[in-house]
């Protein structure tokens, strides 16, 4: 069974209205050697309780996307476009107003757990504190509140992990104290940065776990952003993918897994293994070479350079995110594509047709004999 | 030997053979060239510390060159010895503000003006000034020497090793600079600057030996060290080719704070009488003859501790130059 | 925990031990202890005054058996008898050093404190401002006092702070261009720090500081403030009200009602102690007075707790610290007091430029209390100048630093109020390297405050060391010794404790 299939079972897709939307959002920072187009136009939109997966390499923009946000990012950082929190633009709003949003209807879960918590207090101080610092609850309750969270989050013993520090916890279990944290104010959407990608590989499932059990508990959307393809075809409704500080292909996530539209997906996946093994015997396919420059861009598709499909049209113009495939049902043989599957290539249709789009990469056996 | 990789070889004991060393000096100055282009890059952006070294290589230029040093004779036209005639009260003639009187920018005869028995106050501030910089240097020299030394020893060997030398080096923490250099000055403030500076240099290396020390610890638990240690590569090998070159840049700067620590003590002690002694002459001294006549002839107080303020901040600002190069994280005042 | 002080304590002893033995025999071999005696012309005399110097000194036994000599004295006077030995002209020294040690102590302490005070705030907004006009200005300042010969600073205070300074106040009036120059500087000082995007913002802000600067300069040459200077019940109220709300700003934020009134209740109970004791603080004792403030913490805090809420612990600790510095207030309003009796009995030159009291110096505890300042305040400005630096700069990269850990990114991403950020999570940890240099920075005042007594003609430790240096007399010096490397080697164990306290990362063992 191929990781596009697991993810099948979780694509329930409520249909309500979108919790976060994200409209062209854009990103720079001014440097020393030039400015910094982080993110060049992103836009997507979070429906109640699903999970969004945003793929990409480090430097795309998935994690500066998403701290614009929670509005965590420098003062210097230029932003454009909207941040619609159920339909308010967040990026209009007040200092206080953006305050009373963060850690209470948006919250956030970093890489590391090592050093996202405060080395000087107890974990059960952090926890209150958040509880405190949007509602007027005296300390017993706040601390109440953050000893059920432990509960909730799987940490034995809460009452005395209250009174423990950060560097008393493990790993693992810090980062479930973030999860605590994360929820602790009934967020509607949370943000999870790489919330796997630092602990050991026995860990992270369960950490997994424990994220998407209390999502249902406390009835979250979840933003989940990763490099890994193997934790989106777990977790991810529907997968974003992204490069160069642009979105290049969204869809339900096992669609996205099965016809990619866009040979950068169709890299990654090639790129990935597969416990099950359903390509038995094959290589893996990397991309070769490195994302480029967010200084100075290539001209035409950003994925150009390293593309095997690169034509001269790639060279002359930047694809926007289309719907791939044929319009109509009856295409020419091709697989149907659902509306709401974009990607930004001008040639998807040759993906579509081929029976494994990863095989346009070449297995590094295959390029040296 | 039991290493395969041909690369890997020049890091064996014992192996001064040519290959073995070429392959390691290469290696190391791959690195050693984009590292140095960095700290370079990012030292010429810092504004002040470019600032700091021209202040400094003027001074050190004026103060050599205008009254010559040994046996070169300068430019300037009166001797730190020689008495003239008092002209004007001894006032200084310099004018660098043009406006207020009608001669210009000029220098006059005695630009600093002259001392109550006639000596030009600029030959004898350009001597001071020479005699301060090159006691600070020496004790720069000293001081580093003997702190990498300590610092390197207690964060490589650690154990029993590292306490006795820390434990030294708390003897001397504990004694405040200027007593022990008070004490030290009492008794050889009168030999020759040089033996002087090293005397002082013997007081000033505690910072730099800490600095070191823990540069070292973390340093010794790196791969690259673990590497030649499991190639077999001796203690001072691992210390001189592996570890020193990367505290180069902790050792660089502190070496330069010292300096400026250095010229400030010595001109405490001087000024104290427990320094440098007449007939010999260093800023710090000269302050000190002359406080007497602040409210009659203030320019005698005025020119030394300019000249001690702009060497000492110039050396400041260098030092914190190079602090933001060799590691723009490491963000530590000199302690 | 115990064993670690224990084990810290011993070694600190063992350093102790070492670093005296190091210092008499280098003082002892300092040089000639009979060198201005070969002068004397009469032979007889001469042979007379280095016998009898040779006797009290024991010149003639050998300088290892002194020093044992003299730790033995050290160590039984340590119980209670024995000497510490005695000077060349054979007074004992524990008077001597029982004098110096009082004034010395109040100025290294004193300079000690606003250096940490004065530094670590100034590195704060210097670090929280970064890159803006004040951050540069303060990073430019802190090189300067770091470069400055801490004698020839002292020389010039000497000067411009109190010679010139009471030439000055003999005819109180600021001459109008240096009134503009202030005003100006007050102005820049506001927009520096205010801040502001828009030309106009910094404008207002340029405006609002040089207005207040500028007023306050008018009210202090119109009035005759300076000569006759007085808070009274309504400056010390509107003053302590006002720092009421700031504390308030700072503890909680203004929004948090429950904290606004228990810090303004603190105010006012520190007000209503201030008035009923007017007539009974004309000329009170130290002991009364310490009572009489911890009393009204402690009301204050009560007071605090009692109106707090939910909040109750930061009411509590708001409500205490208004209290407090409206008792600082009226200490000060107390000072002012006897501010004009002080100046004509000093002819008229309050700020003194030579010893630590004036002698023979009698009055009410405040008269005295200012006998002492004015002494103080030339020479620890000058050790705090130099110091100063240090914290400044090291509190500055400690909390850029902090600024830019995971776990403040965590804290903003909680929702916490910038100002929680800043004083909860980047202030806490940003103090805790700071401690270190407390103690490496407390050898450093010690040093200087040799220089700075010397220059202010304090007859303190420091002289009873450089007269002993001078004199190659070991006693007085190592007396000086002993207290300074106690102290060092004490504030480095304590420092390490704060540290262990202030990091729970750190297990002392």
């Amino acid at each position: 069974m191929s990781p596009a299939q697991t993810a099948g079972h979780r694509a329930e897709r409520p249909d309500d209205q979108p919790v976060l939307q994200v409209e062209d959002l854009t990103v720079a920072f001014p440097t020393e050697d030039g400015v910094v187009r982080a993110v060049r136009g992103m836009s997507y939109s979070v429906a109640p309780r699903e999970v969004l997966g945003i793929v990409g390499e480090s430097g795309s923009g998935k994690s500066v996307s998403s701290m614009a946000v929670m509005g965590l990012l420098p003062r210097s950082a230029q932003i454009t476009g909207k941040i619609l929190f159920r339909g308010e633009d967040v990026l209009r709003m007040s200092g206080r107003q953006q305050r009373g949003l963060r850690g209470r209807r948006v919250s956030m879960i970093f890489q590391d757990p090592m050093t996202a918590m405060n080395p000087v207090y107890t974990v059960g101080d952090q926890l209150a504190e958040a509880v405190r610092s949007h509602s007027a609850v005296p300390p017993r309750a706040a601390m109440q509140r953050a000893r059920e969270m432990l509960d909730l989050v799987g940490i034995p013993q809460a009452e005395a992990r209250l009174r423990a520090y950060p560097h008393e916890f493990s790993g693992g279990m810090r980062q479930r104290a973030m999860i605590a944290m994360a929820i602790i104010n009934d967020p509607d959407v949370i943000i999870a940065d790489e919330p796997t990608t630092a602990l050991d590989v026995t860990v992270q499932a369960q950490v997994l776990d424990t994220l998407m059990s209390v999502k249902e508990a406390v009835g979250a959307a979840i933003v989940f952003i990763t490099h890994d393809l193997g934790v989106i075809a777990q977790v991810a409704d529907r997968t974003l993918v992204m490069y160069a500080g642009k979105p290049v292909e969204i869809g339900a996530t096992a669609e996205v897994f099965r016809e990619p539209l866009m040979p950068y997906t169709a890299g990654l996946l090639g790129s990935t293994p597969s416990a099950e093994g359903t390509r038995a015997g094959e290589r893996l396919r990397p991309i070769s070479g490195s994302p480029p420059s967010l200084i100075s861009l290539p001209r035409g598709c950003p994925f150009g350079p390293r593309c095997p499909l690169v034509r001269d049209d790639c060279r002359a113009s930047e694809p926007q995110l289309t719907r791939g495939g044929p319009a109509a049902p009856a295409g020419a043989g091709l697989p149907v594509v659902s509306a709401d599957h974009l990607g930004a290539c001008h040639h998807s249709d040759e993906l579509l047709a081929a029976d494994d789009p990863t095989r346009f990469f070449r297995a590094e056996s295959e390029v040296t004999p | 030997m039991t290493t395969t990789d041909p690369r890997t070889t020049a890091g064996e004991p014992g192996g001064p053979g040519a290959a073995g060393d070429t392959g390691d000096a290469s290696g190391l100055a791959v690195v050693a060239l984009s590292q140095g282009q960095l700290v370079r890059r990012r030292f010429l952006r810092h504004r002040g510390a470019l600032v700091g070294m021209a202040v400094l290589l003027f001074v050190v230029l004026l103060s050599f060159t205008s009254i010559g040093f040994g046996p070169v004779p300068g430019w300037w036209h009166y001797s730190y010895t020689q008495v003239t005639a008092i002209e004007n009260g001894g006032r200084p003639t310099l004018d660098l503000v043009p406006w207020l009187d009608g001669d210009g920018l000029a220098w006059g005869d005695h630009p600093f003006g002259q001392d109550n028995i006639g000596i030009d106050y600029f030959a004898l501030t350009m001597r001071g000034a020479q005699r301060s910089l090159i006691i600070a240097f020496v004790v720069g020299i000293v001081a580093t020497v003997i702190g990498t030394l300590v610092g390197a020893l207690a964060g490589y060997y650690r154990g029993w090793v590292d306490a006795l030398l820390m434990r030294v080096t708390d003897v001397f923490i504990t004694i405040p600079v200027i007593v022990i250099g008070a004490v030290l000055g009492r008794r050889f403030g009168a030999l020759p600057i040089f033996l002087f500076g090293a005397v002082l240099g013997v007081v000033l290396w505690t910072s730099l030996a800490r600095l070191v020390r823990g540069n070292f610890l973390s340093l010794r638990e790196k791969e690259f060290v673990e590497a030649a240690r499991a190639m077999g590569a001796s203690s001072s090998r691992i210390i001189f080719k592996h570890i020193l070159p990367n505290s180069l840049g902790v050792i660089i700067v502190s070496a330069t704070l010292t300096i400026a620590v250095a010229i400030l003590t010595e001109s405490a002690l001087s000024y104290l009488g427990l320094g440098v002694r007449p007939p010999e002459t260093s800023l710090g001294l000269l302050i000190s003859t002359y406080e007497a006549a602040f409210t009659t002839r203030p320019w005698l107080f005025w020119w030394p501790g300019l000249f001690i303020v702009l060497i000492a901040l110039s050396v400041n600002f260098i030092g914190d130059g190079l602090r933001d190069a060799f590691d723009p994280r490491q963000a530590r005042v000199r302690s | 925990m115990v064993a670690y002080v224990l084990r810290r304590l011993l070694i600190s002893i063992g350093v102790f031990f070492v670093a005296t033995f190091m210092m008499y025999l280098l003082v002892a071999n300092a040089g000639d202890p009979l060198e201005d005696l070969y002068g004397i012309t009469d032979p007889g005399d001469r042979a007379a005054r280095i016998a009898s110097r040779t006797e009290i000194m024991q010149l003639n036994t050998p300088v290892v058996e002194r020093y044992f000599d003299w730790l033995g004295g050290l160590l039984s006077f340590l119980w209670g008898q024995g000497t510490l030995g005695v000077n060349r002209t054979g007074q004992a020294i524990e008077p001597l050093l029982g004098l110096a040690l009082g004034s010395t102590l109040r100025l290294v302490v004193l300079a000690t404190v606003l250096a940490i005070v004065t530094g670590v705030a100034v590195g704060i907004v210097s670090a929280l401002r970064q890159y803006t006009s004040f951050d540069y200005t303060i990073t430019f300042f802190s090189f300067v006092f770091f470069s400055l010969p801490i004698f020839w600073a002292a020389v010039l205070l000497k000067q411009f702070g109190a010679i010139a300074f009471n030439d000055w106040l003999g005819d109180p009036v600021v001459p109008l261009p240096v009134m503009v120059v202030l005003a100006v500087l007050g102005g820049l000082l506001a927009v520096s720090l205010v801040g502001g995007r828009t030309w106009a913002r910094r404008g207002a802000s340029f405006a609002g500081g040089a207005v207040v600067v500028l007023g306050v300069l008018l009210v202090l040459s119109q009035t005759d403030f300076l000569a006759r200077p007085t808070l009274g019940p309504a400056g010390v109220s509107v003053l302590g009200l006002a720092a009421a709300v700031g504390i308030t700003a700072l503890v909680s934020g203004l929004a948090n009602r429950r904290v606004l009134i228990a810090s303004l209740a603190g105010a006012v109970v520190g007000i209503i102690v201030y008035v009923s004791t007017v007539g009974v603080l004309g000329d009170p004792t130290w002991p009364f007075l310490i009572g009489l403030f911890v009393l009204t913490l402690v009301l204050a805090g009560g007071v605090g707790f009692g109106v707090g809420g939910i909040d109750r612990g930061r009411a509590a600790r708001a409500a205490v610290l208004s209290a407090a510095v409206v008792a600082a207030l009226s200490f000060v309003d107390w000072l002012m007091f006897a501010w004009p009796a002080y100046v004509s009995s000093s002819l008229g030159r309050p700020i003194a430029t030579i010893g630590s009291n004036t002698p023979n110096f009698t009055g009410t505890l405040w008269e005295t209390t200012l006998d002492s300042l004015t002494h103080l305040v030339l020479p620890s400005v000058t050790l705090v100048l130099i110091s100063f630096a240090q914290y400044t700069r090291y509190t500055r990269s400690s909390m850029l630093e902090t600024m830019n850990q995971d776990y403040v990114r965590t804290a903003r991403s909680k929702g916490l109020t910038e100002r929680t950020v800043i004083m909860r999570h980047a202030f806490r940890n940003a103090l805790i390297p700071v401690t270190t240099l407390v103690a490496l920075d407390f050898a450093a005042i010690v040093g200087g405050a040799v220089i700075t007594e010397r220059i202010f003609g304090w007859r303190g430790m420091g002289s009873l060391f450089i007269e002993g240096i001078y004199t190659v007399d070991p006693p007085p010096v190592m007396a000086f010794f002993v207290v300074a490397a106690a102290a060092v080697l004490l504030l480095n164990i304590v420092a390490d404790l704060v540290y262990a306290y202030l990091d729970p990362r750190i297990r002392l063992s």
